[in-house]
Order: structure tokens, then sequence, then C-alpha cells
């Protein structure tokens, strides 16, 4: 993407910043977890960190409950998900933020080591999926779905907790959940007799979130999906969760620039989204070491107070 | 106007569901249970709730839709005072969207008709507002349904409900164990809250119409994707609540081109030919049953809602506009245990 437009989405995204800290899912929402979190990791990719940042970050932790989860509002916090990316937020952050957030990072992946989704044994003839593995649910209490589990992968991946049994099953349950042929949905691979429909953003979603695993068929054919399904997309979201997915795997299309330079003119047109604009700035910044989704080098140490048990 | 009581047998239709014709067994697992005993139907007097539903013929999208909807509603004595000056948010039923099958989603076309209507009884202010179950990308379904060409076309704007502010509000039902309920602010606003369904099976509870289609105005940030937590608080129960606690004021169904088959998503076109409208949305769903060939009362939410929230037996329903007679057609479900009572009507 031209650093014009680079500079466009970095202004836009700094403009609509909520005056108290944080960004909405539109302008005039008020602040949540998740484009909070993902606006700060995309103006920090860019090499933006600055008083709008850190009070993005401080907005998160002020949405941590005491038990570590960052809940999507304190009258909902079994609305759990958004603390996987909550932690990478704060896992990436520029050195100062990094470390005055150190606890809230540590307390966000100790929680998710205590969460997970429900498992129980079903009828094979109904779910199409091994209902007995856990990742993480988007609400206390229900079943395992693929992005919530993506997204506390990116984060322990960014803690460097990739050997966690958690983990482990983590990446066993998103494959067992892929839709044959490739893709993933929201979760379900079949319903009684009907195989389900791939889509986009998840796909991506999940893509990123297996980054640093070794690639295979089931990948292969995710990435094939995936490249065939950009072609022609302007939806911001979708667009740019699926090029993030594909560069994680260093697959990203000639002409990821030219879409995302497409996708972002459309979204001049109607009222910019703080979440579409930092998802547009997190797909532009290509497969660099600056990617907060990269998996990380060997020689840190981990981060959490648990031991894999 | 024909009495359409003596087209079917009503002894043959009080059958009574159990929890697992409701839940299903599969469904009972995951899914969560539930008030079982409150999905029971109330008396034949229904509490003494009347309703009436309107029928109105239209055998394509190319027909008439203003006209027929606007007929619904004075049929209905919905009048322009009422309307005027109203904020009305028209709630369509997006799901995920998958090229060529346009029988998912409510047809745009009855929607931006609705909207016309609307207009021309002087509302203030239309809104189309939906939280989609499957796919959180609003853009990317607006695009592939034809909402965002006829929305825009139409001069109309759409609120992503999964993603707006949201308000605590006590649950006017005591069917499921949800608690309070977690409602948009952008619902909350609306002086008319339409519940525009698709006609259409579902795999699940057996039809989803006007009642379930507000699982959409919950927020998919407080409720998931594909808001696995009201699955657990039981499917039935949770529409019972949703519905009680939103009351809608109005339904309009697009019953054009349903679905049958492996509903919500993954089923078959389905000719029917008709738009139904009513204010009481057990009455309208009831009468979509019947029009499906299939037992309102074995579906978990419409005999909960028997005698609560809307009357759902034919002699408790004014019908309006066509006879059920002249449209029936039979809608095919999957052949699972916990749907054949349904489908015995």
């Amino acid at each position: 993407m031209s650093e014009q437009l680079t500079e466009s989405l970095v202004d836009q995204l700094t403009a609509s910043a909520n005056p108290h800290g944080g960004w909405g899912y539109r302008v005039d929402t008020a602040p949540a977890a998740e484009p909070t979190a993902l606006a700060c990791l995309a103006l920090g990719t860019h090499g933006v960190s600055n008083a709008l940042t850190d009070a993005g970050l401080a907005r998160l932790a002020k949405m941590q409950l005491a038990d570590g989860r960052v809940a999507v509002s304190s009258q909902t916090p079994s609305a759990s998900w958004p603390t996987g990316l909550a932690a990478l937020a704060w896992l990436k952050a520029s050195d100062a933020a990094r470390e005055r957030h150190r606890t809230n990072a540590t307390r966000a992946i100790d929680w998710l080591f205590s969460a997970q989704g429900t498992a129980f044994r079903a009828d094979p003839n109904v779910y199409g999926h091994n209902t007995t593995l856990t990742g993480w649910p988007w609400v206390d209490g229900t079943h395992t779905w693929v992005e919530p589990t993506a997204y506390a992968l990116m984060a322990l991946r960014a803690a460097k907790q990739q050997e966690h049994t958690r983990y482990r099953e983590a990446v066993a349950l998103i494959y067992d959940r892929m839709i044959d042929g490739g893709g993933w949905n929201y979760g379900n691979r079949r319903m009684f007799a009907a195989l389900l429909r791939p889509f986009p953003a998840p796909t991506g979603i999940v893509l990123t979130g297996l980054a640093g695993e070794q690639r295979n068929a089931n990948v292969d054919a995710s990435i094939e999906y995936l490249a065939k399904e950009l072609r022609g997309m302007t939806s911001a979201v979708s667009l740019a969760w699926g090029l993030i997915g594909l560069t994680t795997w260093h697959d990203r299309p000639r002409e990821a620039d030219a879409w995302l330079a497409r996708s972002a003119a459309m979204q001049s047109q109607d009222a910019p989204s703080p979440l579409e604009n930092a998802l547009l700035l997190l797909a532009a910044s290509g497969d660099g070491e600056l990617s907060p989704f990269s998996p990380p080098r060997n020689e840190a140490t981990s981060m959490t107070s648990r031991t894999d048990e | 106007m024909s009495d359409s009581r003596d087209a079917c047998n009503p002894q043959k239709e009080r059958w009574q569901p159990t929890r697992r014709d409701v839940l299903g067994a599969g469904a009972a697992v995951l899914l969560g249970g539930g008030a079982a005993t409150a999905l029971r139907y109330a008396s034949q007097n229904e509490g003494g709730l009347r309703a009436d539903v309107f029928i109105g013929k239209a055998a394509g999208y190319d027909a008439d839709l203003v006209g027929v909807i606007h007929a619904g509603l004075t049929e209905l004595g919905v009048t322009r005072s009422q309307i005027r000056g109203k904020r009305i948010l028209l709630k369509p039923n997006l799901v995920e969207t998958a090229r060529g099958e346009s029988h998912i989603n409510t047809n745009p076309v009855v929607v931006v008709a609705a909207a016309e209507v609307f207009r021309r009884l002087d509302a203030a202010e239309i809104v189309v507002a939906e939280g989609q179950g499957h796919r959180r990308d609003s853009v990317l379904v607006l695009d592939e349904s034809g909402f965002a060409t006829a929305l825009t076309e139409a001069g109309l704007s759409f609120v992503d409900l999964n993603h707006d502010d949201f308000v605590s509000v006590d649950n006017a039902g005591t069917w499921s164990k949800l608690g309070p309920l977690f409602l948009p602010k952008t619902l909350m606003k609306a002086d008319w809250v339409v519940s525009m369904p698709k006609l259409k099976t579902h795999h699940w509870v057996g039809v989803t119409c006007a009642m379930k289609n507000m699982f959409g105005v919950m927020p998919g940030v407080v409720y998931g994707w594909p808001k696995n937590a009201l699955h657990y608080a039981g499917i039935s129960e949770s529409i019972l609540d949703i519905n009680a606690t939103v009351k809608p004021s109005l339904a309009i169904v697009d019953a054009v081109v349903g679905m049958e088959g492996d509903g919500p998503i993954l089923g078959t076109p389905k000719n029917v030919g008709c738009l139904v409208i009513g204010r009481n949305l057990p009455s309208v769903d009831a009468t979509c049953a019947r029009i499906m060939e299939l037992n309102p009362y074995a579906i978990g939410y419409l005999s909960g809602s028997s005698g609560k929230l809307g009357p759902i037996q034919e002699q408790n329903l004014r019908q309006r506009g066509e006879q059920i007679d002249t449209l029936r057609t039979r809608f095919e479900l999957i052949d699972q245990p916990h749907l054949r009572g349904i489908a015995r009507a």
C-alpha cells in the first residue's frame, strides 16, 4: 500500500479515538476491547506509539476484571472473548508500554489457561466435529469456537506458550473444525448430514492463529480457498483478515496492496470504522518482523505465572 | 372472506410436545435445556387473546409489494396517525450468504417496499438493522445479499446490531435462564420494531419465522457467533424471552420464496408466493406454519407463546386477505426424531 494511503489510514484511526481513551466499533459508539486492541496493534505496527496508544492500552487495563479476563463490558463478564486480543496488544506494545502492562498481560495469559469452552460427548450423526476438544468460547459456559480460540493462540504465542498442552489441543481443535476442502466458518464443519460453508474472515483469523505451526495440506487448502475468495473482495474486515492470514504463511498475493487500496477507498465513501481502518493497517504491514502476528524469536523467556500441568 | 377454521382438524393439531420433541436429543446436550413444561400451549381460549393475520399474494419479487404491504397494514388497522413521526426499525433475516442462494436471507426488495410504505405513512426515521448469526462481517453480507445496492438506491441506512452499543434490560419472559437481556441502543430507540423474516424450516426448532428472527437483535459481542449463549439457554426459551422483552410491533414475512429441508441456510427454495403480515408474532408464525403444512403446536416457542404472548389456535385468529388454503404447500423437514411431531400436522 502506498505511503500516502497508509498515512491516511493512520490519520483516520488516530482521529477516531475516543477522547477518554480507546476506540469504538464506530466513531459514535463507546470504546470496546476488540477495536481498541486492534487499533493499538495497527498503530504500533506502523511505528506510532503515542499518547493515543498509551490511552488505548490503559483503557484495556481498565476493562480487565479481577480474575484477569478482559470482558466486553463490566456488565457482561461472561463475554470474555476479547481477552486474547487485549493480551496480544499489551505484549506487542512498545518497550515502555509493554513493561507498564506486564502484569496485565500476565494475568490475562493466566486467565486464558484457566478458561475453556464447554466440551461434551455428542452424537456424531449430528455434529461433524470432535466436541470433546477444548479451546476458547465467545461466552463462558458455552462451546468452543474458532475465532476466540485463534485470538487466544495469538496471545499465547506472543507469550511463548506454543508448547503448552492447551495450545496444542487448541491447534488440534482448529484443524478438526476445518471445512472439507479448506477454510473455516465460525467453527461448525457439518450439522446433521450437511457440510457447511467456509467464510473468508474466520479463515484469515484462524490461519493467523496457526502462525508458526508446520505447514500442511490443511493449511494449503485453506490458503487456496482464501486466495480465490479475496479476489474482488472489497469488504475491509474480510479482505484484511484474509490478507493477514495469507501473509502470515508467506502467501501474500501480489495484488494485495492494490486490493487494500481499493477497499480503503471504498471505506472513505462511508463513515469510517476504527475496526476496519485498524485491520486495513495491519494488513498493509506485510510480513516483516514488525507484524504482531509473527511467531516470536526463540531466545526470549515465556510470560506466565503458571506451568504446563 | 371465508372461514379457514374448517380447513384443518383441531383435534389432530392438539398434540403436546415433550421436552425431547422440542429440543431434540442432541440439542439437549449442546444447546442446553429449559423449562419444557412451560412450552405447552394454553387452554383453548388462550387467555382471551385474539389477533388478525393478513396474507397477501405476491407471485414474485417483481409484484407490487408496496401495494401488498400497504393493503396488509390497512386491513390490520394500522393508520397514518400511528406511524407519523415514529422511528421504524426494519429487522430482516440475514444469516450468511452464498452465491446463487438468495433464498437464505430476506429479499431486500421486500424490505425496501416496507420502507416505502412507512415513508408514505410519514414515519420520521426508518432504519434497517440486523446482527447476523453466522457471519460477523456485515459489509460482506450486505454486498453479497444485494442489500448494499438496494438500501443505497432506496436511501436507507443500515445498523450492525452485533457491534452497536447495548444496554441491560429486565427480561420480561420467564422461560430461559438468560437473566437480563443486553439489547442494542438502536433497537431501544425504535418506536416500531418490525420483524421481516424469510419463511424457512429450521433444523432444530422446525420453523424459523418472525419470532426466531428476533435472535438477530441480540448483539454477537455479548452472545457470540452463532449466538451460542442463546442455544445454551434453550433456543425456544430464548425466543420467548426475547419476544416478551422486545415486544415487536409488526411482522412482515417474506414468503414469496421460502426455504424447505435443511434450513435455515442449507435448504432448497420453496415457492409460496405471498407476504404474511400481522401485529402479533406468534399468530403470524402459527399461520405460516399452517401454510407450510407443519404443526404449530409442536413448535416449542409457539406452544409456549399460546395464551401468553399471543394466540396460535385457528379459532382465535382472524384471517385477512387470502385464505391459508389457497397457499398451503408442504415444506419438507429433515428427517430427525426431534422434528417428527412438527411434520405430522
